[in-house]
């Protein structure tokens, strides 16, 4: 069965992602993020932790935020086209922010010998609701052809 | 006073490791996201998917670690403290589909220390790179992850 979402025929450079607003951090997600990634950092979970190591309070962990940036590009391009995702955290996520991730096409390509998928580059970020860039990063996608 | 990270450890290679990837945990740590992608999800849709089975969300190797050693044992080598510590940079590369069921072997090494001035003061970038093969020997990712140690 042919899967796909978006064909490599129907991006182009310029063309941007539909935003990825997620539903504000509660504690309880970064407790389940702990569970599921195994990632028990106390300072994700403890705020008298997270207070004595100067941090303030708690805050949500990377590979969450990063999470979101990676579920953006696979709800537009659909799961299993992700070749390359790389990112930069570049403000902590607090609890109660709304992270909202965006991209764009930056270039497209054929794949290798000119007969693979062809790969798709994108430019990366995740905001919070302050407009503050929370994740700067890139992406590579593989699409097929629609014909 | 700032502290002192080991910057010797640089270079060094931590013993590989199999993990094998458990298909719920494949779907806890999708809605742990909440990215309720059926191809992650659903056995049944996967199935006629073009993997023919749920595959992991991109950031799922993330997960995979020596569950046979001393979760401390970086922060060790490098003489910090775990409160000091935050996620700089992290970066994956796919050559192929994680997938339930399957073995794969880790290896990881320190790749690179370097000590920069931050905006809050001097920080230590300990940059770690694991190459995830599966038991057809092919390597299926590779993940370099950039922690940031406030000295």
């Amino acid at each position: 069965m042919k899967y796909a979402k978006v064909y490599a025929e129907d991006v182009q450079v310029g063309s941007e992602m539909p935003p990825l607003v997620k539903p504000p951090i509660q504690q309880i997600q970064l407790t389940r993020y702990a569970g599921a990634s195994g990632d028990f950092n106390p300072i994700h979970q403890d705020a008298a932790f997270a207070k004595a190591a100067g941090m303030g309070d708690v805050f949500a962990h990377g590979m969450l935020s990063m999470g979101f940036v990676a579920q953006s590009v696979t709800d537009w391009f659909g799961a299993g086209t992700v070749r390359r995702l790389g990112v930069r955290f570049a403000a902590l996520v607090r609890l109660g922010d709304v992270v909202t991730c965006r991209g764009k096409v930056v270039a497209k390509r054929p794949g290798k010998d000119g007969d693979g998928p062809y790969l798709v580059d994108l430019e990366l970020w995740a905001e919070n609701q302050k407009g503050e860039k929370v994740i700067t990063g890139k992406a590579t996608a593989a699409l097929i052809s629609r014909g | 006073m700032p502290i002192q990270i080991n910057t010797s450890v640089k270079g060094k290679e931590y013993p590989p490791y199999r993990v094998s990837v458990e298909r719920g945990k494949i779907k806890e740590f999708a809605r742990a996201i909440g990215d309720l992608s059926p191809m992650y999800l659903d056995d049944t849709v996967a199935k006629a998917g073009p993997w023919g089975d749920i595959i992991a969300p991109p950031t799922f190797p993330i997960t995979f670690r020596d569950e046979g050693a001393d979760t401390g044992a970086l922060l060790r080598d490098l003489g910090v403290d775990i409160g000091r510590i935050l996620h700089g940079e992290q970066e994956f590369e796919h050559f192929k589909p994680v997938r339930p069921g399957q073995t794969y072997l880790c290896r990881g090494r320190i790749v690179d220390i370097y000590e920069k001035a931050g905006k809050s003061g001097p920080m230590a970038f300990v940059v770690r790179e694991t190459t995830v093969t599966d038991s057809d020997n092919d390597i299926v990712a590779l993940m370099r992850q950039t922690t940031v140690v406030r000295l």
